[in-house]
C-alpha cells in the first residue's frame, strides 16, 4: 500500500459520505497508486457512485478515474467509435441496465403478462444486452463488468409466498441464468450480483425514495457505499493473481488441543462442539483444494503423532495424500515455508499462511515478507470468516487445470521422489512416458493461454503479458499462437505451454513468447515444443526464425534456451538468436510422444 | 444549536472548497461547483452527519448555507 498522506489517510475510519467526499478529493490529487481508467454505462445516475468507488479503489492501490456515460445511453456509447466511452480509454466497463428503468412493468405490474410475454420479453432483454456486448468486445480490451438484475422494488404484494411473487422471482432467477449464460461466452466480460446484493441487505436497508424520486439514485447513502466496495472488489480481483498455496499449522488450526500432548483421542475434532468447529474448519479447507488450492502443512510436531491422526482419526476430513508438501519438524516454519516453495516450485509470494500462534505469524511475516498472512482470531469459531475475508484465494477465473491443479503438485512430489531413486534422469523421462501434444488457441484454450502468459515467471523467454483480446489481435495480424499440453504416467498436467510465433518480414518468423509452465521445466519437453514450432514453420516455407530472451528477476532459467538449441546471436545488445531453417533442425528428444491437435 | 463548524466542514467535504470560502449568504449561485449532483451528495452527508431525515421539499429547498442551518434546525427538532 502506498506510503504517503493517502496512504495514512486510508488508514483512517472512513464512513460517511461526507468522509468518502474529502478523501476521494485527496486521492485525485495522488500520483503514487495505480491508475485505471472505467467508464459507466447505467440506466440511472451512477455518478453519485463516485466517491465510493474511488476510495474503495484506493484501498486496494488503485487510482480510478471514472467516466459516466450519459444515463440510458447503452447502445449510443458502445456502437459509436466516437463516444466518450472510448475516448476515456478504459481498462474496465461496467454496465448496469436496471429492469426497473427499462421494463417498469415487469416489476410492478408483473401479473399481467401471459407465459408467452414473459418469454418474449426476455429473450429481447439478453438479445440487447448480447448485441451490446459482442460489440464492446470487438471494439474494446477493457474487461467488462455486467450488473445483474435485482430490484429494490418488486410487486406490492403483501404476502411474499404468494404464487405471483414467486414466479417473479423465478423469472428473474431465469433472466440472471441467461445473462450469466451469455456473459461466459464473452472473453473478460464478469457478472456482479445485484440481485445477491439488494436481497442481501434487504430491499427497505437498500432504498431511499427520496434520491429516486428526485434523482434516479436507486440506493441509499450507507448501500451506495456497500455497491462501492463491490464494484472495486470486483476490479481488484479481475486484475491480481490469486494465491496458489495455503501453509497450514496443525495443533488447534486443524484440531484443537496439541496432539504430541493430548494424544490422538484427546484432541478436538468430532461432529460435537468444539470438535465440530475444527470438522467444518478441515472441510472448508478441502473446498478450496476442490477449486486448485494447493495444500501444504507447516507444523512444529513428532511425524509420526500427526500421520497417526491423518490415517486413525475418523472426524479427520484432511488425509495425508490431500497435502502436497508437509513440513512437520522442529525447524521455524519460515524456513518450512521456504522448503515448501521450492519443492512445489512456487513463489513466496503466492503462499498464504495460516497459524494460530501469532508468535509464528510474526516470525514468518518478518523472515518473509512476500508470504501472505492471514490474522488468525483467537477463538476458532471465526477462522473461517477471518481466511474468508483474507480475500486471498479471491479468484475469477476457475479454469480445469487450477481444478486439478492441486492433484497435478501431489503427482509432482511423486515424481521428484521417483527421480532420486531412478538410475539417470534420461532413464527417469523415458519412464515418464510423456506425451505432449499442440495446438493453436481457439476459444475453449483462450482463457488458459492468458492465465499462463501472465503468471509464468521462470521458464518464459520475453514475460510479455498478453490479455485475450490481445491474442485475438495477434492472430487476427497473422501470428500463429501455440499451446501444448502434456500427460504422462502419473496423470494429465493439461496446458502447460505457450508459444507466440510472428512474421516479421516474408517468410521470416519470430518467436515473440515462449514458455512452459513450472511444473514440467527439465524435461526436454522444451526442446520437443520447439521442434514442432520449427516443423510448422518450414511447413509454410519459413527460412529463418529469430528468438529472444529478456532477462528478468525470475527466468535465468531459460537464459542459454537458445545457445543451447544451436541458435546464432545476432544482436548482443537486445539478446537477438537466429536459426537458420534451410541449415538447422531441432532434434526431438526420442522420449517424448509428439501430436498435433488437428 | 447547530454545530457551525461542522456543518462548513460537511459542506467543504462535499463540494471541495476551503470551509474559509463559505459564509451564510452562500449557493448554488455563488459556488461553481455546487451543481445538482453535488447537491445531492450534500443531502446525503448532512443526513448522514446530523443523524437525520429530510423530506425531498426540505431537501430542495436548501439552497444557501442559511437555508441550510433554518431547515436543519427545524428537522433536528421533529
Amino acid at each position: 500500500m502506498v506510503k504517503d498522506t493517502v496512504g495514512q489517510l486510508l488508514t483512517e475510519i472512513i464512513k460517511t459520505p461526507s468522509d468518502y467526499s474529502r478523501v476521494s478529493r485527496e486521492i485525485e490529487k495522488d500520483d503514487l497508486l495505480d491508475k485505471i481508467n472505467i467508464s459507466y454505462l447505467s440506466s440511472y445516475t451512477s455518478e453519485i457512485l463516485n466517491p465510493f468507488i474511488i476510495v474503495e479503489l484506493a484501498k486496494k492501490g488503485y487510482k480510478g478515474s471514472i467516466y459516466y456515460a450519459p444515463f440510458n445511453q447503452f447502445e449510443q456509447e458502445i456502437h459509436n467509435e466516437d463516444s466518450g466511452l472510448y475516448l476515456s480509454d478504459p481498462s474496465v466497463v461496467l454496465i448496469h441496465s436496471r429492469i426497473e428503468d427499462t421494463h417498469p412493468d415487469l416489476i410492478k405490474r408483473f401479473a399481467k403478462y401471459s407465459d408467452s410475454e414473459l418469454t418474449n420479453l426476455s429473450d429481447e432483454i439478453i438479445q440487447r444486452h448480447k448485441l451490446m456486448l459482442e460489440d464492446l468486445r470487438r471494439k474494446s480490451d477493457a474487461k467488462i463488468i455486467v450488473i445483474n438484475f435485482g430490484s429494490s422494488q418488486m410487486i406490492e404484494e403483501y404476502f411474499d409466498s404468494s404464487p405471483v411473487v414467486q414466479s417473479q422471482q423465478i423469472y428473474f432467477q431465469k433472466l440472471n441464468n441467461s445473462l450469466l449464460d451469455l456473459c461466459n461466452k464473452i472473453i473478460s466480460c464478469y457478472v456482479i450480483d445485484y440481485h445477491k446484493f439488494f436481497t442481501g441487505l434487504g430491499l427497505d436497508n437498500c432504498s431511499d425514495p427520496k434520491l429516486f424520486y428526485m434523482a434516479r439514485i436507486p440506493f441509499n447513502s450507507s448501500s451506495q457505499i456497500t455497491f462501492g466496495k463491490i464494484i472495486a472488489r470486483m476490479i481488484y480481483v479481475i486484475f491480481r493473481v490469486p494465491a496458489k498455496c495455503i501453509v497450514l499449522d496443525l495443533d488447534n488450526t486443524l484440531w484443537g488441543g496439541v496432539v504430541g500432548e493430548d494424544g490422538i483421542s484427546g484432541i478436538q475434532l468430532s461432529d460435537e462442539y468444539p470438535g465440530n468447529i475444527f470438522k467444518a474448519f478441515q472441510r472448508a479447507i478441502l473446498g478450496l483444494r476442490d477449486q486448485g488450492v494447493i495444500l501444504s502443512i507447516a507444523s512444529k510436531n513428532n511425524i509420526d503423532d500427526v500421520l497417526e491422526v491423518f490415517e486413525k482419526h475418523t472426524d479427520c476430513l484432511l488425509k495425508k495424500s490431500d497435502f502436497s508438501s508437509m513440513q512437520i519438524h522442529w525447524e521455524n516454519k519460515a524456513s518450512s515455508i521456504e522448503k515448501i516453495s521450492k519443492e512445489l516450485n512456487i513463489g513466496l509470494d503466492s503462499i498464504v499462511f495460516f497459524d494460530d500462534n501469532p508468535a509464528e505469524r510474526d516470525w514468518v511475516r518478518a523472515q518473509l515478507p512476500d508470504v501472505k498472512v492471514v490474522e488468525v482470531p483467537k477463538n476458532p469459531i471465526n477462522y473461517l470468516k477471518a481466511l474468508h475475508e483474507s480475500k486471498f484465494f479471491d479468484s475469477l477465473i476457475m479454469t480445469n487445470e487450477d481444478r486439478v491443479r492441486a492433484d497435478i503438485y501431489q503427482q509432482e512430489q511423486q515424481r521428484k521422489s521417483d527421480l532420486f531413486n531412478s538410475v539417470s534422469v534420461d532413464d527417469f523421462l523415458r519412464e515418464l512416458k510423456m506425451k505432449i501434444k499442440i495446438g493453436f488457441s481457439d476459444d475453449i484454450t483462450i482463457t488458459r493461454i492468458e492465465q499462463l502468459l501472465n503468471k509464468t515467471n521462470q521458464f518464459n523467454l520475453t514475460t510479455k503479458r498478453y490479455s485475450s483480446s490481445d491474442i485475438i489481435k495477434i492472430i487476427s495480424d497473422g501470428g500463429k499462437v501455440l499451446w501444448l499440453s502434456s500427460a504422462d504416467r502419473y496423470g494429465d498436467n493439461g496446458i502447460v505451454g505457450v508459444a507466440i510465433l510472428i512474421e516479421i518480414k516474408h517468410k521470416i518468423w519470430i518467436i515473440d513468447s515462449m514458455l512452459l509452465s513450472c511444473r514440467v521445466i527439465g524435461r526436454k519437453i522444451e526442446t520437443a515444443f520447439l521442434a514442432e514450432i520449427v516443423e510448422i514453420l518450414k511447413s509454410e516455407s519459413a527460412y529463418e526464425l529469430y528468438g529472444q530472451y529478456l532477462p528478468t528477476k525470475k527466468n535465468h532459467i531459460v537464459s542459454d534456451f537458445y545457445k543451447k538449441h544451436s541458435f546464432k546471436l545476432t544482436d548482443k545488445k537486445n539478446n537477438f538468436w537466429k536459426l537458420n531453417l534451410n541449415e538447422s533442425d531441432i532434434i526431438k528428444p526420442i522420449f517424448i510422444q509428439v501430436s498435433r491437435n488437428d | 444549536m447547530i454545530d457551525d463548524f461542522k456543518l462548513k466542514e460537511v459542506i467543504s467535504n462535499v463540494l471541495g472548497i476551503p470551509t474559509v470560502e463559505i459564509n451564510n449568504d452562500s449557493s448554488p449561485d455563488s459556488i461553481e461547483k455546487w451543481d445538482s449532483l453535488s447537491h445531492l451528495k450534500l443531502v446525503m452527508a448532512i443526513e448522514s452527519e446530523f443523524n437525520v431525515e429530510l423530506s425531498p421539499e426540505d431537501s430542495m429547498d436548501m439552497l444557501s448555507v442559511k437555508l441550510i442551518r433554518i431547515i436543519l434546525q427545524d428537522a433536528l427538532k421533529k
